[in-house]
This record gives structure tokens, sequence and C-alpha cells, in this order.
């Protein structure tokens, strides 16, 4: 038989019991529309999940450490960062150092006005700030000795040394919070640290001493990041040595790194090179250990939701059977022609199984159009219903939380599924038609 | 009659077929030892009452059952012999079925079920449905071309039965009981219908009855009485024979 002769009996077939047949594909559309319901939810809470983690820190640095207790040979060196560098699917590696003294002073503006009675200093591989996920609120990482990045409030540590004690600072919370927990009526500090010349007023045991300073870069406030990215300043690893060298005067000795970050490529990459560093003998810290268990746990629910769904599914694959089975043994004598006929045992085969195909199709194409609406109804809920929310309930976007998430792989994956349950389901009512003896035709009813 | 009339040269033969069926712990014989040829042409009857074995034989002659012993022949292939696939192609090419209780698909027009056997062979559907309607403007239904079964008489579906056991010009057509449904004015214009394509087209009728007066119609007269061959006579006083 051809192919279009073959397709269109296995339509006249469905359209010749009509309420059968959409009774048998209301049951494979609704086991559609919950699988892909299901697992829409399931994506929708991890996407959520990685968005949640990803404001809590960048998910692809490893944070290294020197072994807790005890001083072993692990030390962080310069020949560490070299040999992190050599680890594949590391893009970036930089130390950091804070600089370790009796009293570090800020002094700016002229006749040194202004004054910081503390501040934090770090030393890092600035040329690697961006990659390590450090943002800038204003001017650019340092590049030549003596520049430096300032945290987003460094100025308001400042007083003013020509007002009187008690007021000569700026209180950065004096206006309150909003409802939402936002700072208002934020006052200006005194002054723009990117503007002023600063230097830095360092006290040893051995003396004092002062480092001009020069601020050419101002990074956002990032608490996971160190809290000199608030009220601190970072500078280049070069320029924190010849200071830590003149703090330490006559008895020089190596100060190792506090930590080395690295940075992975792709997140996939992350568990990997956080043991191999621990390998090495290194104490690690990453978002890898919270993200892993969420991780888990998104999975199980989704397979659990999955597995509803599926259930409804399978359901809705015996109803196919138990409809193929029924017709068949309607169409028992009109089989037995066929065959009388002449009609190839695998045509008999391809009708029947194309016929269940056909509704598990069917019945999948519309559950994944039904899934489709029901799926933006459910985010245009939870975001408000308005006609600009119609948008992001559908393909999202930056900083909207969808509760389900549809993604084209899903309903293609839906469709697909639903002709296979239709396939199996078909294939057993399929053999016994062929099964069938082309004597039925003669026998008398 | 002599060697170089075809109707000499033999299409089904029948050797030593013997058919048993279980019935419960015991064995019924249905055929036993039957051996049977046929020319081609000829309308040959396979006459009996009921349970005399010649539906078993009618079943063995189409392929629709295998003996258990012995062998069926069709112009020379032993089909007791062929495959499920290789039976179905063969009865595309070579067999035609008229049948008692018409079996026309209920789901089909009557140009649609005339034209199944040229579907089943994969011929395109203008050319085959163009065929149907030419036959069965032939067998007087031009007006029904589109009628369903059951919109038609029983007359009128056992017309468009044959025009569908010939449109793919089989080589052997066999009719069980095929005016066992009708009144008899009926069964006068069925039967001359049969033997009118046949003789047209030099084809092999196997017709199945219990009816002295159809077998009236046939070249060759066999009679089954217990699953055995008690006569198998030449009809001189065949009705077509005279028409023609």
């Amino acid at each position: 038989m051809r192919r279009q002769d073959l397709l269109r009996m296995c339509l006249q077939n469905l359209l010749r019991r009509k309420s059968r047949t959409i009774l048998t594909v209301l049951g494979v559309l609704i086991g559609c529309c919950s699988i892909v319901i299901m697992v829409s939810l399931g994506i929708g809470m991890k996407e959520s999940q990685e968005k949640l983690l990803a404001e809590m820190g960048d998910l692809t640095i490893i944070t290294a450490t020197a072994p807790q207790g005890g001083r072993g040979k692990a030390k962080l060196d310069e020949n560490l960062v070299r040999q992190l560098k050599g680890i594949d699917g590391v893009v970036a590696v930089t130390p950091k150092q804070s600089l370790e003294v009796d009293e570090i002073r800020l002094v700016a503006g002229t006749g040194n006005r202004y004054v910081a009675d503390w501040t934090t200093v770090v030393g890092m591989d600035t040329q690697a700030m961006e990659q390590m996920g450090y943002h800038f609120v204003d001017g650019a990482a340092a590049g030549s000795t003596g520049d430096v990045v300032a945290g987003q409030y460094l100025a308001y540590n400042f007083k003013d040394t020509l007002r009187p004690e008690g007021r000569n600072t700026v209180d950065r919370w004096s206006g309150g919070w909003d409802e939402n927990g936002n700072l208002v009526d934020v006052p200006p500090p005194y002054l723009d640290p990117m503007k002023e010349k600063m230097t830095l007023e360092i006290s040893t045991e051995s003396g004092k001493f002062t480092v001009p300073i020069k601020v050419v870069g101002v990074t956002k406030e990032d608490y996971s990041k160190g809290s000199e990215t608030s009220e601190g300043i970072i500078m280049s690893l070069g320029d924190l040595r010849k200071i830590l060298d003149k703090a330490q005067g006559n008895k020089k000795k190596a100060v190792p790194y506090d930590s080395v970050l690295v940075k992975v490529a792709h997140i996939s990459r992350v568990a990997d090179v956080e043991s191999e560093i621990k390998g090495l003998g290194y104490s690690t810290e990453s978002m890898e250990s919270v993200r892993k268990p969420m991780e888990k746990e998104a999975r199980q629910k989704q397979l659990m939701l999955g597995g509803l769904g599926a259930i409804s599914l399978f359901v809705a694959a015996l109803g196919i059977t138990n409809t193929m089975i029924m017709s068949i043994s309607e169409r028992t004598r009109e089989i037995g022609i066929m065959k009388a006929l002449g009609c190839y045992v695998t045509d008999i085969r391809v009708m029947f199984l194309s016929e269940a195909g056909a509704i598990g199709l069917i019945g999948g194409v519309i559950g994944c159009i039904i899934s489709f609406i029901a799926s933006v109804v459910i985010n245009l809920v939870s975001l408000g219903p308005s006609m600009e929310n119609l948008l992001p309930a559908i393909v999202g976007g930056e900083g909207v939380s969808r509760i389900s998430v549809i993604p084209p792989w899903l309903l293609l994956f839906a469709v697909l599924f639903s002709v296979l349950i239709g396939l199996g389901s078909g294939y057993y009512p399929a053999n016994k038609a062929v099964r069938i003896p082309a004597l039925e035709a003669i026998k008398s009813e | 009659m002599n060697g170089s009339d075809p109707r000499s040269r033999p299409i089904i033969e029948v050797k030593n077929v013997r058919k048993e069926y279980p019935v419960g712990d015991e064995t019924v014989v249905a055929l036993k030892r039957i051996n049977l040829t046929v020319n081609r042409g000829e309308i040959c009857c396979i006459f009996g009452t009921s349970g005399s074995g010649k539906s078993t034989l009618l079943n063995q002659l189409a392929g629709m059952e295998k003996p258990t012993r012995g062998e069926v022949c069709i112009g020379g292939v032993p089909i007791s012999r062929l495959s499920e696939n290789e039976l179905a192609s063969f009865r595309q090419k070579h067999l035609g079925f008229v049948f008692q209780s018409y079996n026309l698909l209920p789901n089909l027009t009557a140009t649609e079920n005339v034209a199944m056997p040229l579907l089943f062979r994969g011929v395109p559907r203008q050319q085959r449905e163009a065929a149907a309607r030419k036959l069965l403007a032939r067998v007087g239904l031009s007006h029904r071309l589109d009628h369903f079964p059951r919109q038609m008489s029983g007359g009128q579906q056992q017309r468009a039965g044959i025009a569908r056991a010939f449109i793919a010009r089989p080589d052997v057509v066999f009719a069980d009981e095929p005016t066992g449904n009708l009144d008899s004015k009926t069964t006068v214009e069925i039967m001359e219908m049969i033997c009118a394509f046949a003789r047209d087209f030099h084809q092999t009728i196997i017709l199945v009855t219990h009816d002295p007066e159809m077998a009236s119609y046939a070249h060759r007269i066999v009679t089954l009485i217990d699953g055995e061959i008690v006569s198998n006579q030449v009809n001189d006083k065949e009705k077509l024979c005279h028409e023609a």
C-alpha cells in the first residue's frame, strides 16, 4: 500500500468513531499536560534557585585558603598561583593579601582636611578584578603603580577635621529606609575619592610612614567578596608588597597570601577544579557546596513531579490500548476480508500502529498547546495580571522569576513521548490484528 | 475436447489433501485424501450439503488454511507452502473472492470497495478508482458509485462484490455461496454476471454451493459427501456455454 493511502485509511478509521477517538485523545492530552506542567514547575523552581545562588555570590569562583590547623607544606604563594593557572578549566587566578599593620589611616584633601581613622587595604591582581566578578560603579581597575580602587562607601569613613567633634561625619543611614528596605535620602559624603589626592598613613612597631595613592575606580559593595569593596582599598599586589617590605623594616620575611581566588570557565567544571585544589592540600570554599545539595533537591522534586505526570500518561496509554483492542475486535471481519483480498501483514500492522500513534500525536500536540497557555496563565497570576507582564510571563527575562518555565525541548519531548506512548500501546493490539486469519472473511455471521 | 482446448490445461491441482481439526480430545477429519484438477477457464462447482466438507475444501484451495497433508497448487505454485507475505502477494495477483455475505467494508463507498484489491497492490488512487468506476458501470451500478454498502440492496452489494473480485483480473475467482442471501431472480442475474466475466477474461471460477440449480451453471460439478469426492462429472447441459 502507498503511504498516503495508509494515512487516509488511518484518519478515516479514527473519524469513524469520533466520540471514542476524542475520549482517547483526551486521555493522552491530560497526561501530556500534566507531564509538561509538572516538569515546567520543576524547571521554574530550579531557575529561581539558580538566580538566588547567583545573587549570593559568583557560582564559578573558588576560594583557596591554607589548610586549617598546622602549617603544612601547602603554602599560598606564587608557586601555587602558577600551578592553579595550569588546571584545565581555570580562566583566571588571583591571590588576595590584606595589609596587617598596627594602624592604617587615610588622609585626603587640601591640608589633609579629611581623615579616615581606619580602613582595610587589600592587594590582588587588579587586572583580574572584572573576571572575578567585581563590579565598578565608577572608573576602572587600577593599572599603574600607586593607582588603587576604593570601596563604594569609603568616602563616608572620612571626617572633616575643620568641623567640631560630633558633627564632623556624614551618616549614610540618616535618611532611613523605605518600605522595600532601600536607603532613602542618602546625604552626599564630604568628598569624591576619585577627585581628591589621598595618602595612606601606616603605623608599625618600627615607626610611621606615608604612601601617596590615587583612586582610579570605585567598586560596588559586595560583602561576599570582602569588606574592602565597601569601606576599603584595593591595590595591586606589587604595591602592597612594597608597603609590607617597608613596614617590616629589617626583619624581612615572606608573608603568605590570605587566599587565592580561582575563576572557572563553566559551572560544570567547578566541582572538578575544587577537588583538584583540595588534592593539593588546600581548603577551598565555593558556592558549589551550597549549589550541589540545592540542585540535587531540585532534581529530586523535578523527578517526583515528572513522575506524577507520567503516571497519568501511562493511564492514557492503557486507554489507547483499550480503544485499539475494541476497534480491532469490531473490525475482525474487515481485517479478514482485507487479508483475503491480498493485504500485506505489514500494512495491517502499520495501519493499526499509525492509528494508535496518531492518537498519541494529536493528544500530545493539543496537550502541549494547552499546557503552554496554562503555564502563561500561572506566570501571569504570579507576576500580576497585566499586559506588560505578558511577555515576561512567556519568555522570562532578567529579574523575572517564573513559576512555570517551558523550554522548547520540553514541548518537543512531550510530543515525541506521547507519540511513543501511542505506538507502544498500539503494539499489542496491532499484533493481535495481524494474527487474525483471512478465514474470518468467510465465516458466516 | 482435445488438447488444443485451453480448458484442458490444469490451473488448480489438489494432491492427496487431508484436513483434520482437533475438537476437544478427538480429531475430526473434514477432508479425506482429496485429488482434484480444475482446468483453466472452467467454471467448477463444488457441490455438497452442509458438513460435507465443501467449505473446508474451498479454504484449502484459496490458501486460507493449510492442509494437514497433501498439497494445493495454483498455476504450478504450491500455495499450501507459501509464507503469509508470499500468500498475500499471490492473492493480489491471482485470486479473487466473492462472498456469501458480500463483505464490502462498511465505511468505504462502492468505488473504494471495488478498488480495494488495487489499493493493496499500491496502484495510485485516481487510476484504481477509474478502473473501479468502469467495472461498476459494467455491473450496472454507475448510479451507485459513491454510495455506502448500507445504502444498497443485497443484489447491488453483491454486484459490487463481483466487480471487486474481478478488478485485478485474477486467474481464479472463488465464489462461496454467492447467492445464498439473495432471491431467485437476483440469483440468476448474479450467476450470469459471474459467468460472463469468467468467459470474457477466460478466468477460472470455483463455485461452492448446496443449490443444485446453481450447479447447472458449471462446466464441472464436483460432489462432496463426508469429506470425500463421490462424483466429478462434466456438465453437458451447462446454461452459459449455450449462450456463447
